[in-house]
């Protein structure tokens, strides 16, 4: 078995602690879909390569998905208004849609190359090479420190937007460079793992840390918790079972939600009858 | 210490039996019909694709691993028809036996002439296929000679049953030999008529039976029809009376059905792979389907 499933192993311990913290800030932001609408956007850059007969490997196309993945960030923190009667996840399902439609507009007039871009979006974790983990932990750890060292300022446009403004933060200008980076860790992610995982890995974690715990931090740590419980059931189910690993992970991810929903909601009903009964 | 000795047997007759039964992995259905026809109870058989699968597109599973590191053979088409799927999977299996170049490696395409090689070798032309059409196994003639290919590897890797892998094959030839008569029979009467497709897999196919299989439902190869491509479609149908639209299982059939109905055109189920349509568990009653329901549609 190992020599079939340590390199997804491996990829699903070093690498979703980034996507994991990543997650409470989309969640708390309440813009869900944005890796996904990310993502594509990164995917309509390199129908462009294509397009224009680029090697799909080259730094160009890289260039070129990353300046996309850009104007992406752009609209995201342009749109996110204090107050705007739209919410910022129409903008997120518009551009979705726009991206994946105009790629369809794109390939019906380039010569094939779509099964690269098809790849692009469902990438299969149970066939990393070492490389591709050990270049994804560098870009993290990278994205992880910058983070880290502008932490102060990212939670506060992330957690407490009035508090961001009243302190005088250039708003906009956070939730660009979060919106920059953010891309570039997805669209590397989603090129190894596929939509539907990282998706999961954003999302589940930090759903879960928030039904059992209130500080950030705690949150944090069970998110990791559940990210790498998720990830490694999910991959020793599927090789088990042999089913396909990234599904085996994302329903294994839904299955430890439903769980944790039911002892959060247990926990609260009985928080709430003592409330009620008073202290014996 | 004496516990090792008692397991050593064991472990000398597993290595063994293994060595005595080929372990072969077809990446698609049509290429592991091939090696039963051959292999017999010689050879483990392991087909990757599902028949109903798009060849294009297949999702790995861990078993697919597993089996790719266990190979000593690897039947593959070798005309890039599995390049989406298959290269990771080797790089991850690193099993030197199946290597290209290897005898444990069978390119099903060696040594056939595929057809509609793109003239320039660019992304214009299409890097997907590069080499040809890579759906040749549908000729039954081409099929003669990968089973051929398939029985040589097989005889060379395991030279005590060559002998009855050249049987096997011999066998497979005359089955094939006297079915070409009766299913060219039964398409004579259809010679030269044309025929749609939703993908362009048929052209080894037409070109045995001697059928034109050369308007497609896909303006080109992977991308979805357009209004303007079907209304051209529908047009030349109606000019020509094309009578039949090809479609596979992993096809999006309403497509096929909507230019049916506005040409009076029928719908024929077809498949590449053995197991795909019901009642083909093999090659020859694949190729037997084929014929009867292409037969019944051109009436």
């Amino acid at each position: 078995m190992w020599e079939v499933m340590f390199w997804p192993i491996l990829a699903c311990i070093l690498l979703p602690w980034l996507l994991v913290y990543l997650g409470l800030h989309v969640v708390q932001r309440g813009i869900i879909f944005i890796d996904i609408a990310m993502a594509q956007m990164a995917a309509l850059g390199i129908c462009v390569a294509v397009l224009f007969r680029l090697e799909l490997e080259s730094w160009t196309t890289f260039a070129i998905a990353l300046a996309f993945t850009l104007v992406g960030a752009a609209i995201f923190s342009v749109t996110g208004k204090r107050t705007s009667q739209i919410p910022q996840e129409a903008v997120i399902g518009i551009s979705y849609v726009v991206a994946a439609a105009a790629a369809v507009l794109l390939l019906s007039r380039a010569a094939e190359g779509d099964e690269e871009i098809k790849n692009m979006l469902v990438g299969n974790i149970l066939l990393v090479t070492p490389r591709e983990v050990w270049e994804r932990f560098a870009l993290f750890v990278a994205v992880g420190i910058f983070h880290f060292l502008f932490r102060r300022n990212f939670l506060l446009v992330s957690f407490d937007r009035d508090g961001a403004y009243q302190k005088g933060l250039r708003v906009r200008w956070w939730d660009f460079l979060f919106y920059a980076v953010f891309g570039l860790v997805v669209t590397s992610f989603v090129r190894i793992a596929g939509v539907l995982l990282v998706f999961s890995y954003l999302i589940v974690p930090a759903v879960c840390g928030i039904n059992l715990a209130q500080r950030t931090s705690n949150r944090l740590l069970i998110g990791w918790f559940i990210g790498l419980l998720g990830g490694i059931a999910g991959l020793l189910l599927s090789y088990w079972w042999d089913l396909p690993s990234g599904a085996a992970i994302v329903c294994t991810f839904g299955a430890l939600l439903i769980l944790i929903s039911l002892y959060a909601l247990w926990q609260g009903r009985r928080a709430h009858s003592v409330a009620v009964q008073g202290p014996q | 210490m004496k516990k090792i000795f008692l397991l050593l047997p064991v472990i000398v007759t597993c290595s063994f039996s293994a060595q005595a039964k080929l372990n072969v992995v077809a990446t698609l259905p049509d290429f592991g019909s091939f090696a039963r026809e051959i292999g017999g109870d010689k050879v483990n058989v392991a087909v990757l694709a599902k028949p109903t699968e798009d060849p294009h597109f297949v999702d790995a599973r861990p078993s697919f691993v597993v089996s790719l590191r266990n190979a000593d053979v690897l039947i593959d088409g070798g005309a890039e028809l599995e390049l989406g799927w298959l290269p990771p999977l080797l790089q991850n299996a690193r099993n030197p036996k199946i290597e290209v170049g290897k005898p444990g490696r069978i390119q099903a395409s060696q040594g056939i002439r595929l057809m509609n090689v793109p003239a320039n070798v660019t992304r214009a032309a299409g890097d997907v296929h590069a080499l040809g059409n890579p759906h040749f196994t549908v000729d039954p003639i081409i099929a003669k000679a990968i089973a051929q290919h398939i029985a040589q590897s097989f005889s060379a890797l395991d030279p005590p049953n060559a002998a009855f892998y050249q049987a096997n094959y011999q066998k497979f030839e005359t089955t094939i030999n006297a079915k070409l008569q009766e299913w060219g029979a039964a398409l004579l009467p259809f010679h030269g008529q044309h025929v749609v497709a939703y993908h362009d897999s048929w052209p080894y196919f037409a070109h045995r039976f001697g059928l034109n299989i050369d308007i497609f439902l896909e303006p080109k190869p992977g991308i979805p029809p357009s209004p303007s491509h079907l209304t051209e479609v529908i047009a030349q149908m109606k000019a020509q009376h094309i009578k039949a639209i090809i479609v596979e299982p992993f096809h999006d059939r309403r497509i096929a059905e909507k230019v049916a109905s506005s040409t009076g055109a029928k719908v024929v189920e077809f498949s590449q792979f053995p197991g795909g349509l019901p009642g083909t568990d093999n090659y020859v009653k694949l190729i037997d389907t084929l014929v009867s329901r292409l037969a019944a549609a051109l009436k």
